[in-house]
């Protein structure tokens, strides 16, 4: 069984800040490059990019070069920490509810 | 029923009386056995509990519970706390004409609002905006 702590550390922490989450959130919805992010943000350039970069660092986007501008999209598999955190407990009370079964059983033949 | 996409939801239809699955949900002897190593329970809400499962890397076995509803034999309801995470248990209890439907839900994977206990990993709360509705869509 995880806790929290042992989630990457870098996903929570990319997606605490809320100008990051807002940059993660838009880009869901299709890739988008630096120039475009600061329009859609009342943010500078520079401090975009800074939150593309712990978005990336965290493993939650890509980017790709072209020409003078980089263009951002969402990571596949980028929140799979998350889910899995879940799926750990899912297969935990699978597991646990099995024994129940079992216990019952024999509790009440 | 449908998981939110922030929970872990399961159903079990059982060939047992609501008031035998009741026992095995809150007599720790019989909690040991299927859930987790629990020395005591005092049934009544606000009541603290503690499963202790063997420590293991990164888990120090710990998992405290706080009563939130008792009402027998069919409805359970209590705090599942390990380490950061702060979720709720809810067990619901109904009779069939062979015996009990079980149904088993944890929710609040999220961090609590207002909490601020190690800094960053609380700041951020997936239940807020349309993150929760992204990490079901990229889950699918």
């Amino acid at each position: 069984m995880q806790t929290a702590a042992q989630v990457d550390d870098r996903v929570f922490t990319a997606l605490a800040d809320p100008s990051r989450r807002a940059i993660f959130e838009s880009l869901t919805r299709g890739e988008a490059a630096v120039k475009e992010l600061t329009a859609r943000f009342a943010i500078s350039q520079p401090a975009v990019s800074q939150h593309l970069a712990t978005l990336r660092a965290a493993g939650l986007v890509h980017g790709r070069r072209e020409g003078r501008s980089v263009y951002y999209r969402v990571a596949p598999g980028g929140l799979r920490p998350l889910v899995d955190w879940i799926t750990q407990y899912r297969a935990f009370w699978t597991d646990s509810l099995e024994r129940l079964e079992r216990l019952l059983e024999k509790m009440d033949p | 029923m449908t998981a939110p996409s922030d929970a872990v939801a399961l159903e079990l239809d059982l060939a047992h009386a609501p008031q035998v699955v009741w026992r095995a949900l809150t007599e720790p002897a019989l909690l040991s056995q299927w859930l987790l190593p629990i020395a005591e329970l005092e049934l009544s809400p606000g009541a603290t509990f503690l499963f202790q499962a063997e420590p293991q890397p990164g888990w120090d076995g710990r998992v405290n519970g706080r009563l939130v509803e008792v009402e027998p034999p069919s409805r359970l309801v209590y705090a599942w706390v390990v380490g950061d995470l702060d979720t709720l248990v809810t067990f619901t209890l109904t009779p069939t004409a062979t015996g009990t439907h079980l149904a088993m839900q944890q929710t609040g994977f999220k961090p609590e609002q207002g909490r601020n206990l190690a800094g960053a990993r609380y700041g951020w709360n997936m239940m807020s905006g349309r993150l929760v509705e992204v990490l079901a869509r990229l889950a699918a």
